[in-house]
């Protein structure tokens, strides 16, 4: 039943595609809305298809088509799977619905069809990819949703940078494609069996763990293989950035998850690595963010600590699994799980708003905006209640997932190894760091770009969004206070019993103590005046006196030097006898990419180097050619006969 | 049933009453330290009646966050109010103290406050906030490894349950307590932006955090968001007071318990509030790129208490 929708379903939404393509050459607003709206209606009938499943103890193999032997496209349905399902459609949904308006916005009628259809497949291919039932439908899933988001990163393509984002983009997907493949191929060897949920053997594990650790880990953005993706959200429509960050990077941990769950005996060392690169993830992810002036890439990075705070999660959950922690390990499942629906909903939404803004201010550099409370209302509120909710705040749903993190961490004291223990404790100081820098950066963000005055001649005459682009955040707002203020019942729902807070008290609690307030301060009746600014004497303040975020950033990028590896570099001016400068000088600040300098381009070289090395012989001479031929036969027709 | 409403009435409104006092005796005893008289120790509650009479000013530029951040402010402070139990505990189990939640209810109305110090476009309130955004994030590891500290110590995460197993037992029984008090105190400093951390006398653009966020502010919003400051240092105060001495407070739910509860926090209060006085007046402020070392010590001393704990 559920699988006959969910296919029906899912059908729509490639009709949604198609449609757009057909019309490719007769581009119709029209036409766009009806595509849109199949899309909508598609994922809707999705959503109803797997929340039955949510609650249900299912395993389910949906086989479509035999290719030959074990290639089949062979799709699976269960608990997890639904449930990365939903997210997907969730946040979907709302970026179809944003997508109504933000499309017509842009580019050239042709390219707002490839922007739709390129959606629709994009969507489709990251539902195919955590309903995948064996390995072989998971890599052609993967590659589909990495070439449709490659083509939509790309396609604003006059501006260089967009070009640079996009190869940038496309070669870490390969190389994260090329590490799950070998990961699957060495899974099929040792067990001959390309099912998904093939438990995995204890021999020669460790080479394919890492394998599928590198894989997932490049597309979820893992430091230190998370280059790409500052530069793509940035490039990409925010519409499409807000389903790449939004989605695109839970399918990875979607990937993680499963590989986890597959595990009979989970290595106490995958616990310790994840628990790592989590935690190196989610503290560098914000502390680059607060550097950042693009709004765009701010909330890329924030995205790198978000997918940190999941990996933590899942890490603590093989740390408690492997001693036998039978509630916390499950309690830091659901931390990473619960965030990555939660990041879902606040990170797209940010996305979204942010759009919005830049729509708006026809700027990426949050320095340029300023104001924009006041003229963009709807767009403010939405953007608060994400930041809120990014940051951690209670009663919202970035808490209600964090807190179950902080209370497996609270319960690492049982755990007998001195060494994990001591590493654990050290994981969450940095992991409280990493919160409140968060809400540091969020202050940072919504207050320099909406707040006080416009700091442009285009933030002073922007215009709140339509309606659609509106509506579509201010639904996921809705979603991330419900999430926050319902987790208590929605764990209970899902058959969880977890020793957390509930959110409901506390938000009562508040909403009681403002209406008494509002109540008291109306009877106090005391008289409201509005007047200028104080600025010490002087007549008026202007824009230009206001804090800039590089000032609001200045403190904690001074006290962090060492990690932004700031350099600050002088040069004199050398003067003869007479004062007359002989040669000039200029001061620099600036900071080094660590990764892109010290990491991607050495391997970069190394690898042009030996391309070097290699294309010297292939120096178009037919006779060596022929004499490679003949190495190469000779050399095959040896090892078979070795072997066979 | 009937004790938890009374706890959700009572306990908020009696941290409320007594806030302004600790404030005053803070200020008297710095007062008297510098060889002044200073003013009565009831002055902050004339100075609230002053304010809540005044007219409100609000910035040409300012926007909803400037008027609704006093609101806010002093919602989460009184959320935190009900999950730590000052004159009497709460019957086991009826009320969700949960310690984290109650650091992140700090952390939400700072959130606000530092975006109200950016909402009228002035240099210092931005200023203020960008400090204050900064010391708090090198804090809060401090803080949560305290925490971390003292729940395992304890071996619960419920600050009621905290209390209630101090009550039973005595400091000799978790020693490691004293050391968690000391991080506690840094971290009671920290938030309630006292020297050397901060100066709350100054309203001088080169050495003030909080005083700068709250500059815009005025009448009866500034009164609310100075209550809630006052919330929140009693809050910590109770917190540190009903771990390492929790005589006198309540343990069950009877008039002459809960008086005495009151009675006593009032005084172990003041005494607190005196040692605070003390330690203020003897520092100077640090400066404040010297401040993430300050920090260090605190986490130092909380990291040495966990490693304690999982030693012996």
């Amino acid at each position: 039943m559920n699988t006959t929708l969910l296919a029906i379903s899912l059908a729509i939404v490639a009709a949604a595609g198609i449609l757009a393509l057909l019309r490719l050459f007769q581009p119709h607003a029209a036409w766009r809305r009806l595509s849109l709206l199949l899309l909508l209606a598609g994922l809707l009938a999705v959503i109803a298809a797997v929340i039955p499943v949510l609650s249900q103890d299912l395993h389910q193999h949906i086989p479509l088509y035999r290719i030959s032997g074990p290639l089949v496209i062979d799709f699976y349905l269960d608990r997890l799977a639904a449930f990365f399902i939903l997210i997907i459609s969730v946040v979907s949904i709302c970026v179809a619905l944003y997508s109504l308006g933000y499309i017509e916005h842009h580019i050239e009628p042709k390219r707002r069809q490839w922007l739709l259809a390129l959606m629709a497949f994009f969507i489709l291919a990251m539902i195919a990819v955590v309903a995948s039932g064996n390995y072989f439908t998971l890599i052609i899933s993967w590659e589909i949703m990495s070439l449709s988001s490659f083509f939509l990163v790309i396609l604003e393509r006059e501006q260089a940078e967009n070009r640079k984002a996009g190869i940038y983009y496309l070669v870490m997907t390969q190389f994260s494609t090329l590490f799950l493949l070998f990961s699957c191929l060495t899974v099929y060897h040792s067990t001959g069996t390309m099912d998904i949920t093939t438990s995995l053997p204890a021999n020669a594990l460790s080479v394919t763990l890492l394998g599928f650790l590198v894989g997932f880990g490049t597309k979820a953005g893992l430091m230190p293989l998370h280059k790409w993706l500052p530069y793509a959200h940035s490039a990409a429509p925010s519409n499409v950035s807000a389903l790449m960050s939004g989605v695109m990077l839970k399918t990875a941990i979607y990937g993680i998850t499963r590989i986890m769950l597959n595990l009979a005996v989970i290595p106490l060392w995958w616990g310790i690595v994840l628990l790592a690169l989590g935690t190196a993830s989610a503290v560098l992810g914000v502390i680059y963010a607060l550097k950042e002036h693009d709004l765009k890439k701010l909330l890329a990075y924030h995205s790198i600590e978000n997918i940190g705070i999941i990996v933590i999660g899942l890490g603590l959950y093989t740390i408690f699994n492997r001693y036998g922690f039978e509630v916390l390990a499950v309690m830091s499942l659901a931390g990473a799980l619960f965030h990555s629906l939660n990041h879902a909903l606040f990170k797209s939404l940010l996305f979204m708003s942010a759009g919005n803004v830049i729509n708006a201010t026809r700027s990426r550099n949050i320095e340029h905006m300023g104001g924009l409370v006041k003229r963009m209302p709807v767009t403010a509120v939405t953007f608060l209640i994400g930041a809120a909710a990014i940051s951690a705040l209670p009663p919202l749903n970035g808490f209600a997932s964090e807190i179950l993190l902080f209370q497996s961490y609270l319960g690492a004291f049982q755990i007998p190894s001195l060494f994990v223990a001591v590493g654990v404790f050290a994981s969450l100081a940095a992991f409280a760091l990493m919160s409140a820098l968060a809400a540091a950066c969020f202050v940072k963000a919504f207050g320099i770009t909406f707040l006080a005055m416009p700091r442009s001649a285009e933030a002073a005459l922007a215009q709140e969004a339509g309606w659609s682009m509106t509506t579509a955040p201010a639904i996921l707002a809705v979603l991330c206070i419900a999430a926050g203020t319902g987790s208590a019942w929605f764990f209970k729902w899902m058959g969880m019993e977890l020793p957390v807070p509930d959110m409901l008290p506390v938000s009562f609690m508040i909403l009681t103590v403002i209406s008494i307030l509002a109540v008291f301060m109306r009877l106090l009746k005391a008289p409201v005046r509005k007047s200028e600014t104080w600025n010490c004497g002087f007549t008026t303040i202007t824009s230009r006196t206001e804090y800039t975020a590089s000032g609001f950033s200045e403190p904690i990028i001074t006290i962090f030097s060492p990690i932004f590896r700031t350099q600050k570099m002088l040069w004199r001016n050398f003067a003869d006898v007479t004062g007359a400068i002989i040669r000039g000088g200029r001061a620099e600040i600036k900071t080094l990419q660590f990764f892109e300098e010290r990491i991607y381009l050495p391997l970069a070289r190394l690898a042009l180097n030996i391309g070097r090395r290699i294309s010297a012989w292939q120096n178009g001479d037919l006779d060596n050619f022929v004499m490679y031929a003949f190495i190469a036969i000779a050399a095959s027709i040896l090892l078979a006969g070795w072997w066979l | 049933m009937v004790s938890m409403l009374v706890y959700y009435v009572l306990n908020p409104l009696f941290i409320l009453a007594v806030s302004p006092l600790f404030i005053g005796i803070i200020k008297k005893g710095k007062a008297m330290a510098q060889g002044r008289t200073g003013a009565p120790v009831w002055q902050p509650y004339l100075h609230l009646r002053k304010l809540f009479r005044k007219e409100i000013i609000y910035s040409n530029n300012a926007s909803f966050i400037m008027r609704l951040s006093p609101y806010l402010n002093m919602a989460f402070m009184i959320a935190a109010a009900t999950l730590v139990p000052v004159i009497f505990l709460p019957p086991e189990g009826s009320v969700a103290t949960n310690i984290i939640l109650f650091v992140y209810l700090m952390v939400s109305a700072r959130f606000f406050m530092a975006l109200a110090g950016l909402d009228a476009g002035s240099s210092f309130g931005g200023m203020g906030s960008s400090r204050e955004m900064s010391l708090s994030a090198i804090a809060e590891p401090v803080t949560i490894i305290t925490c971390a500290a003292v729940a395992f110590a304890l071996d619960t995460t419920g600050i009621a349950q905290m209390f209630a197993r101090t009550l039973a037992g005595s400091l000799l029984d978790f020693p490691t307590l004293l050391l968690a008090g000391v991080s506690l105190f840094i971290i009671l400093i920290i938030e309630t932006s006292r020297m050397p951390v901060d100066n709350p006398e100054t309203h001088l653009e080169l050495t003030m955090v909080h005083e700068a966020m709250v500059l815009e502010q005025s009448g009866p919003n500034l009164a609310l968001m100075e209550i809630s400051h006052g919330v929140k240092q009693t809050l910590l105060m109770a917190l540190l007071i009903n771990l390492l001495f929790p005589l006198g407070i309540a343990g069950d739910f009877d008039a002459a318990g809960i008086a005495l509860g009151a009675i006593s926090f009032i005084i172990k209060g003041s005494i607190l509030s005196v040692a605070i006085a003390i330690f203020e007046s003897s520092l100077a402020k640090i400066r404040f790129f010297r401040l993430p070392s300050f920090f260090m010590v605190a986490l130092f001393f909380s990291f040495i208490t966990i490693v304690f704990e999982l030693l012996f």
